[in-house]
């Protein structure tokens, strides 16, 4: 059985690099930390680059279009392209277009990302922005419904409330209307402590009241991946996935087949990494990284080298 | 009448009088049962009046967290329920502001997700709570200032619930020692003409994933509205009768409790779904099962009228 959980240190490093043509890395946590790079991370993946190794950006944040990640990463010291980014606003936008082939229009609850997103496809919504609640409750049973949108659209949404939640129910009680959401991730990474709800809670607001299950975009559906694999020709087994979060990050590389490195910097613990290992369970044993760092610097003697 | 192969018995005239021979009490849920909306079932307020000068105790036993007590008294008055007390409706919001002075003995402040109903219970309870009030529009998660005294954030139907107080109730519920109490788990409620609107439950399940705890729900199938009625009347289970319209809410508390259960048909649930339980060759799908089955609760009637 192949050892799980490894440090990587020396030689093994250098190893692991050269056997791999592609680096997936997640964002938050990962390379920077609110909006503060994390130490190194800059030099690391421009270092990639350099070596020919492929670098790209999945990340299960909706609140960024591609053009907006690549702004906040060239600001801090990241050399990238539009291309190189992943992000569930995109790639809602991309599902929506190719695989279901939607025509017509979204109930979205969302950012102006998203909304940007679905615009560059050529996907018209309604919903984005501050939705107040009036009347009375059997005024929001007989709200009228746009008869062209044939797809409710769930990511994240600060001016998520009542109305919203009331607006997607009356939408899905149609069978024939799709149900995507962004993704699934219980809490936002906020400095200072304070814990906000993520986009899975909203998405859960709306599946409980839907009663049905919405088909989810982000890490660790493979979607996203596929989308990476699809446009850019991947090989699973010479890519390595580097996450923060192992019930995100880590899955997706093991639902992939791909190599998986842990990082420290972000959600998840080595403690956590093991728990998952000794636990027997199959579905727990996929959260289980190949490697872990501290800090995706550990990797730079490598590369400098 | 209960074992394996039981169930889904529709019954008529004096199969229903054996049956009510044997109770002291029956409870009814309101919407969908005694109700609709604005309307009373034809033929309930007779059933109502008519087992109480027969001695039976009658309760009624609701999820519906959004009016205090009183203003359910006037809604049975309104509908021609002349004679029903206050002290005979258990409804969520009521039971809610039992268990947080009278179980829970919360010492400190509640943050309720909620609305009228839910606050005139606990201000009646003697209960100090925070209403998640109207924020200020520039407020966010990052700068609004949270209250040190929360000991409890209870959740119900909220049409007024915004991302800031579902942010807030996550951050008072990061300190394991404040409770966590939801009116009832209702993922929709029915409206008129078979619309929907969304319920306590979808509320209470983003709370839930926001903070990887589950609530303590209050409301049907959970038995503590049974254990409130009990220690006010002195009920005993197996003389009780529950009469409901939504299986996996009213049938369920019914089994829950130990009491036989009467599904009526002029609500939520359906004959074919209660069948589909009923032929369900898993076990755990038996407790949605009622033991008996009227088209509406009218059908107690002819019964009880022959009786006197």
């Amino acid at each position: 059985m192949a050892s799980k959980c490894r440090r990587l240190s020396g030689p093994i490093i250098r190893e692991l690099l050269d056997s791999v043509e592609s680096v997936l890395f997640d964002c938050d946590g990962v390379i920077w930390r609110g909006d503060e790079a994390i130490t190194g991370a800059a030099d690391v993946i421009n270092l990639l680059k350099q070596n020919g190794k492929r670098v790209f950006f999945l990340t299960n944040n909706s609140t960024k279009t591609r053009r907006m990640y690549v702004d906040k990463l060239r600001k801090l010291g990241f050399n990238a392209s539009e291309e190189d980014v992943f992000g569930t606003a995109f790639c809602s936008a991309v599902y929506l277009k190719s695989e279901a082939k939607l025509n017509g229009k979204v109930y979205l609850i969302g950012s102006n990302a998203m909304k940007q997103e679905l615009q560059n496809v050529g996907i018209p919504q309604v919903g984005v922005g501050p939705d107040p609640i009036t009347g009375v409750q059997i005024d929001w049973a007989n709200i009228p419904l746009d008869p062209e949108v044939k797809a409710v659209v769930v990511g994240f949404d600060e001016h998520f409330n009542y109305m919203k939640l009331n607006r997607a129910l009356q939408y899905l009680s149609n069978p024939e209307c799709l149900f995507v959401g962004t993704n699934t991730d219980t809490r936002l990474p906020l400095e200072g402590g304070k814990a906000v709800p993520g986009t899975g809670c909203l998405l859960k607001a709306v599946e409980t009241a839907a009663q049905r299950q919405a088909l989810v975009i982000g890490k660790p559906s493979k979607f996203m991946f596929d989308c990476v694999a699809h446009q850019y020709g991947l090989d699973p087994a010479k890519t390595l996935m580097v996450g923060d979060r192992l019930d995100t990050d880590i899955l997706l590389g093991s639902n992939c087949g791909l190599k998986t490195l842990l990082t420290l910097t972000g959600v998840s613990t080595a403690a956590d990494a093991e728990a998952h290992q000794c636990s027997g369970c199959p579905v727990r044993l996929g959260m289980v990284p190949d490697y872990i760092v501290e800090s995706i610097a550990e990797l730079l003697p490598a590369l400098q080298a | 009448m209960a074992g394996a192969g039981r169930g889904c018995q529709k019954i008529r005239g004096s199969q229903i009088q054996d049956v009510l021979d044997t109770k002291h009490s029956i409870l009814f849920d309101c919407d969908g049962v005694i109700w609709n909306g604005e309307k009373a079932v034809a033929g309930a307020t007779e059933v109502v009046s008519l087992l109480k000068k027969q001695g039976k105790n009658v309760f009624f036993v609701t999820n519906n967290c959004t009016r205090p007590r009183d203003i359910y008294v006037q809604k049975f008055s309104r509908l021609g329920f002349t004679d029903v007390a206050q002290e005979e409706i258990f409804s969520s919001a009521y039971c809610s502001a039992v268990y947080l002075r009278d179980v829970a003995k919360v010492q400190g402040k509640v943050f309720v997700i909620g609305g009228h109903g839910v606050y005139k219970e606990l201000r009646e309870a003697g209960v100090p709570f925070v209403e998640g009030e109207a924020d200020d529009p520039d407020m966010t998660i990052v700068n609004c200032p949270l209250d040190s005294d929360i000991k409890a954030v209870l959740v119900g139907y909220d049409d007024k619930l915004t991302f800031l107080k579902l942010a807030k109730a996550c951050c008072y519920l990061q300190n394991p020692d404040c409770l966590f109490l939801a009116t009832d788990p209702d993922p929709w409620h029915p409206l008129r003409e078979g619309r929907v609107t969304p319920g306590s439950g979808s509320l209470t399940a983003a709370l839930e994933t926001a903070t990887g705890r589950k609530a303590t729900v209050i409301g049907k199938p959970s038995r503590f509205m049974f254990e409130c009625i009990a220690s006010q009347f002195g009920v005993d289970p197996a003389e009780s009768l529950m009469v409901g319209d939504r299986l996996e809410t009213d049938i369920l508390f019914g089994v829950n409790c130990g009491m036989d259960t009467i599904l009526t048909l002029t609500g939520v649930s359906t004959l074919g779904e209660a069948q589909a339980y009923k032929d369900d060759q898993a076990p755990e799908k038996k407790v949605y099962v009622p033991d008996y089955v009227v088209d509406t609760i009218a059908d107690l009637l002819p019964v009880i009228e022959d009786d006197e």
